[in-house]
């Protein structure tokens, strides 16, 4: 029971992880930070969830939202707009391997 | 006859194969013709040097992201060897994030079996160290 917990709550985890990194790749700034705080809500809702099968479920969907997710961030990245000033200049170095201009420092 | 013609053949395919191998290796500076038969020895390989980042700058570097991390509840407890959990009152999900800030700071990406060992200032500091792409 305990590793099955233990391995429910990696999924959680990897899932967490997935959801986010996914939810940066939007171009748009608006759906962005949406996808990123719809995200962190969710799973602060149901952080302390005790019961394996509706964690279970929830995971499911969880994954069914980051099929939705991969499919709309790269439609997003069709049709993309110029940043907003919320959003800042192209200041600051440019990191990681992609080249996009839509990169914004965000954390936490 | 044949065997004339297969190895010509075999030769022609691997010429440009040489040429490449040779574009790769470039010499530092301009080659004049009294230079031209010391090339091998002036041939070296382009490729720029490691950054090597120091134990301080990646401790300083993830000091500074927690500091500004809005969820760390008590910043005096904020040491380069305090527990995420234990010292900085995060729970799994806020952990889960302060790698992924972690990540983004030094432009590596870091497999889930990894991120989730990952649980004080020292491992992470570590696991960086340990890491030649992170700048």
């Amino acid at each position: 029971m305990a590793s099955r917990t233990q391995s429910t709550a990696t999924q959680a985890r990897s899932l967490y992880r997935s959801l986010l990194r996914e939810s940066n790749q939007f171009a748009a700034y608006n759906f962005r930070e949406y996808a990123k705080r719809r995200t962190k809500d969710a799973f602060r809702e149901h952080h302390g969830e005790s019961d394996e099968g509706k964690a279970k479920g929830l995971l499911q969907k969880g994954l069914r939202e980051l099929q939705v997710m991969k499919r709309q961030t790269v439609i997003s990245q069709f049709f993309q707009l110029d940043r907003l000033v919320v959003e800042g200049g192209k200041t600051g170095k440019q990191k990681g391997d992609r080249n996009d201009i839509m990169r914004v420092k965000d954390q936490g | 006859m044949l065997r004339n013609a297969f190895l010509s053949a075999t030769r022609a395919a691997a010429r440009p194969v040489c040429k490449r191998q040779q574009a790769i290796a470039r010499p530092i500076t301009r080659i004049n013709a009294f230079q031209k038969n010391q090339l091998w020895f002036q041939s070296a390989r382009c490729y720029s040097a490691a950054a090597g980042l120091s134990q301080e700058e990646v401790q300083g570097r993830i000091m500074d992201l927690l500091k500004n991390f809005d969820k760390v509840t008590d910043a005096t407890k904020l040491s380069t060897n305090s527990h995420f959990s234990n010292d900085l009152g995060l729970d799994s999900l806020d952990t889960v994030e302060v790698v992924m800030a972690i990540e983004e700071e030094f432009s590596i990406e870091i497999p889930d079996k990894e991120a989730d060992a990952i649980h004080s200032v020292n491992q992470a500091v570590e696991y960086i160290l340990g890491q030649p792409d992170a700048h």
